[in-house]
């Protein structure tokens, strides 16, 4: 079986290449009769990699334990459904996760209607891109990162999957940010292929709900990721600016200002050199961050490791630049258009391009720093959370306070409805007052939460004003995106500055006092189960004003099959103003219990802004052909 | 006209961001950057190097201190040279994965006089599954 899945992945790869090979053929020659054994051997390969995918898929739900992959992955105590999980949870087989939705979205594009109104050399050249990059990760699978490695003899039992990563959270982050990265594939194919093929349709259009679908499941990877992070590792925060986490934002940095600079294409036909490198750029950075988890050059907390595949990624990348700009360079003359003012809403759009690619670039030269550093020193200097924090935090406030102005700005110059700009810079002013009134004196907290309420309020305000708005669907989306911005960054400007926090060893009966609140500790009981050779669960009486509020529940676990270790789980008592959250940090010999515990102010609009950013992100999906 | 008064504005704009970016990133570069050094490498590194640094290493069999019950205080060695040690000293919440002979990051100031590194963020490498393979891949690196 080992080796059945093993030659099937190769054979996968056998027909991208030759199938590129064909396509680049053909197009070289302009002759569309190369396009039909193009997407056949497409299509071959998708099912070569979905068939090895099914292999691995039963082998680790049959829990076969000859499978390496599946040895270090589950083990016999894992619930079924985690078994399954297994396949993005180790590195060889989320590499195989990528490959399988690459090739099925290639397969789904290739079916579309969208993809029928492309020129044959065009969609020649897209298969050219696409099989070569679907090539790559075969290359990589079956030459460094083989899921299918055979062990003999097959053991009794598996090592099972990491216990932090036994949680629903992690059921769906990692496939979402990979569904994210890999849904970047099709539109930047078609983008190069447009652009060196002188497509006279509109890639931009035709690919928008491809570029749409994969930055919803980007955000929503990210903020899964960090609510996962909040609710499991007990740390009590949710972005550590580590370099894992930076590796999933880079991307999205690119991939958002890349939205916003389609839509001057779209509307206006402008920026279009542009918008093919950076659509090309974000696929580009997405494979970067899969180097930066893998590659090891960074030291973090949870990479995969160091691995063999970082040389060959870091090959592949320079080799997608370098297409990249040739095809800009020597793709077919476009007319270009030149940009209206600043203070319009296109100039407007443009500068929260250029800020959302310099946030991205200061926080991959930050991540970067220890390795830059190296080349004038012999010691390497990295960069704290306080660095990302300092730098790109007022650059974020700036961005959602120029998307409260926006929308009262025309397309071409000045500004479209003098009403609802006052009104909102007003409540800009006031809000920012009150926030100080109110005892909050952290400039930029209050400069940011001042810019949400402001975006909040353009987004009623347009709604309320212009019919036209509230029938159109597509507003809908842009707004309810921008308006998920907003709560998110009323989240992010309370629960980072004004979060409150200690660290308290509490006898029976004892309290605590922390942000108004009273942690009461009443006792704790041990026990085991099934899963658990050992757990402490304390309870903590909560009051505030001396009313009874809550009791909370901390526990302290060890896993049967990770003795030795002990793992935190987080209590909360959920709040839309100050959430609790507490964890137990140990027992005294003499019986008493240590806590962290932490009050957060607005911590859960983090959670629902971003829901309401990759909800309403939806409403933007075009049916048939879109306005083409 | 316009078109000019335009491009002036744009490049107004653009030296003014730029004016702002660079001046906050020059600062978080010379405020906020840490050392990040191995174990043997703080042992030779000069003074005010310590000051502010992350310490990369692995917690050391015995004399571990949970230090009360808020924190703990271990020795902290060197992942390649095993004779070589720093005694480590942290107070806060102990990351689930902490246990002897763990990977793990911490980050502080060297108290000269105590010959102790006060950490304050100590986190745990990822049980690496793949330990195997990464230390196969540095012997042959």
């Amino acid at each position: 079986m080992h080796l059945t899945a093993y030659a099937v992945l190769l054979a996968g790869l056998l027909l991208s290449l030759f199938s590129a090979a064909w396509a680049a053929r053909s197009a070289w020659q302009d002759s569309g009769e190369g396009l039909r054994p193009v997407e056949l051997g497409s299509y071959g390969a998708a099912g070569c990699v979905i068939a090895s995918s099914v292999i691995l898929l039963a082998a680790l739900m049959t829990r076969d334990y000859s499978f390496q992959y599946v040895y270090e992955n589950v083990d016999e105590t894992l619930s079924f459904m985690y078994t399954i999980t297994g396949f993005w949870g180790g590195r060889a087989g989320s590499l195989l996760f990528w490959e399988l939705i690459i090739t099925v979205s290639g397969v789904l594009f290739s079916l579309s209607p969208r993809y029928r109104a492309l020129g044959d050399r065009t969609k020649l050249y897209f298969w050219v891109f696409f099989l070569m990059f679907q090539a790559f990760f075969l290359l990589l699978l079956t030459c460094w990162s083989n899921p299918f490695i055979k062990l003999t003899p097959t053991p009794l039992d598996g090592r099972g999957l990491n216990p932090l990563l036994r949680n629903p959270g992690m059921i769906f982050h990692p496939p979402l940010l990979f569904l994210g990265f890999a849904g970047y594939t099709v539109p930047a194919c078609a983008a190069l292929a447009a652009y060196i093929a002188g497509e006279p349709k509109s890639w931009v259009k035709l690919t928008r709900n491809w570029s749409i679908l994969a930055w919803v499941f980007l955000t929503a990877g990210i903020v899964l990721g960090g609510w996962w992070s909040y609710m499991e590792l007990g740390w009590g925060g949710y972005w550590a600016w580590d370099p894992v986490e930076n590796a999933s934002l880079i991307p999205w940095f690119a991939g958002t200002a890349f939205l916003h600079t389609a839509v001057i294409e779209a509307r206006r036909g402008a920026l279009q050199r542009t918008n093919v490198v950076l659509i090309s750029m974000t696929l580009l950075l997405c494979v970067f961050s899969t180097y930066l988890t893998r590659s090891g050059v960074i030291e973090s907390l949870h990479t995969f490791g160091k691995s063999a595949v970082a040389l060959p990624l870091v090959i592949g990348m320079v080799a997608q630049a370098v297409l990249t700009v040739m095809v800009v360079l020597f793709g077919e003359k476009h007319v270009t258009r030149s940009l209206s003012d600043l203070n319009s809403r296109q100039g407007l759009l443009v500068a929260c391009a250029w800020f959302l690619l310099a946030l991205g670039l200061v926080v991959t030269l930050g991540t970067m720093w220890p390795v830059i550093s190296q080349l004038w020193s012999t010691q390497s200097v990295g960069l704290g959370p306080d660095f990302y924090n300092r730098v790109t935090l007022p650059f974020l406030s700036l961005l959602v306070l120029m998307f409260a102005v926006c929308p009262w700005l025309g397309w071409k110059s000045g500004i479209r409805d003098m009403r609802g700009f006052v009104a909102v810079i007003v409540i800009f002013v006031l809000s920012a007052g009150a926030f100080w009134f109110m005892g909050y004196h952290k400039p930029l907290a209050v400069f940011s939460a001042a810019s949400a309420v402001a975006a909040i309020a353009t987004v009623v305000l347009l709604f309320l004003l212009s019919s036209a708005t509230r029938k159109n669907f597509t507003a809908w989306g842009q707004y309810g995106i921008h308006l998920g911005v907003a709560m998110l960054a009323l989240g992010i400007a309370f629960s980072g500055p004004y979060k409150v926090e200690t660290e308290a060893v509490l006898g029976k009966g004892e309290t605590v006092r922390l942000g108004g609140f009273d942690f009461t500790y009443i006792d704790h009981v041990q026990d085991e189960t099934k899963e658990f050779s050992a757990r402490l669960t304390a309870r903590l009486a909560v009051k505030k004003d001396g009313e009874p509020l809550a009791v909370m529940h901390p526990e302290k676990r060890i896993y049967r099959s990770y003795p030795g270790q002990q793992f935190a789980e987080v209590s909360v008592v959920p709040s839309l103003g100050d959430e609790l959250y507490a964890t137990v940090l140990g027992i005294t010999e003499d019986g008493k219990v240590s806590f962290q515990i932490s009050v957060n102010p607005l911590v859960n609009w983090v959670w629902i802004g971003g829901t309401v950013m990759c909800v309403m992100g939806l409403a933007l999906f075009r049916r048939g052909r879109g306005g083409v | 006209m316009a078109k000019k008064n335009s491009k002036a504005v744009y490049l107004a704009a653009v030296l003014l961001f730029l004016g702002g970016f660079g001046y906050l990133i020059y600062s978080g570069l010379s405020e906020d950057s840490v050392y990040f050094l191995n174990v043997n490498e703080a042992l030779a590194a000069e003074e005010g190097v310590l000051q502010q640094a992350r310490l990369f290493g692995k917690v050391a069999m015995d004399n571990v201190d949970p230090n009360g019950g808020v924190g703990v205080a271990f020795d902290l060695v060197d992942k390649m040279k095993p004779g070589q040690a720093i005694r480590v000293d942290y107070k806060g919440s102990v990351p689930d994965t902490f246990k002897p002979g763990v990977e793990v990051i911490v980050e502080g100031r060297m108290d000269p006089s105590a010959k102790v590194f006060k950490a304050k963020t100590l986190v745990t490498k990822c049980p690496s599954k793949y330990k195997e393979q990464s230390e196969e891949m540095e012997e042959k690196a």
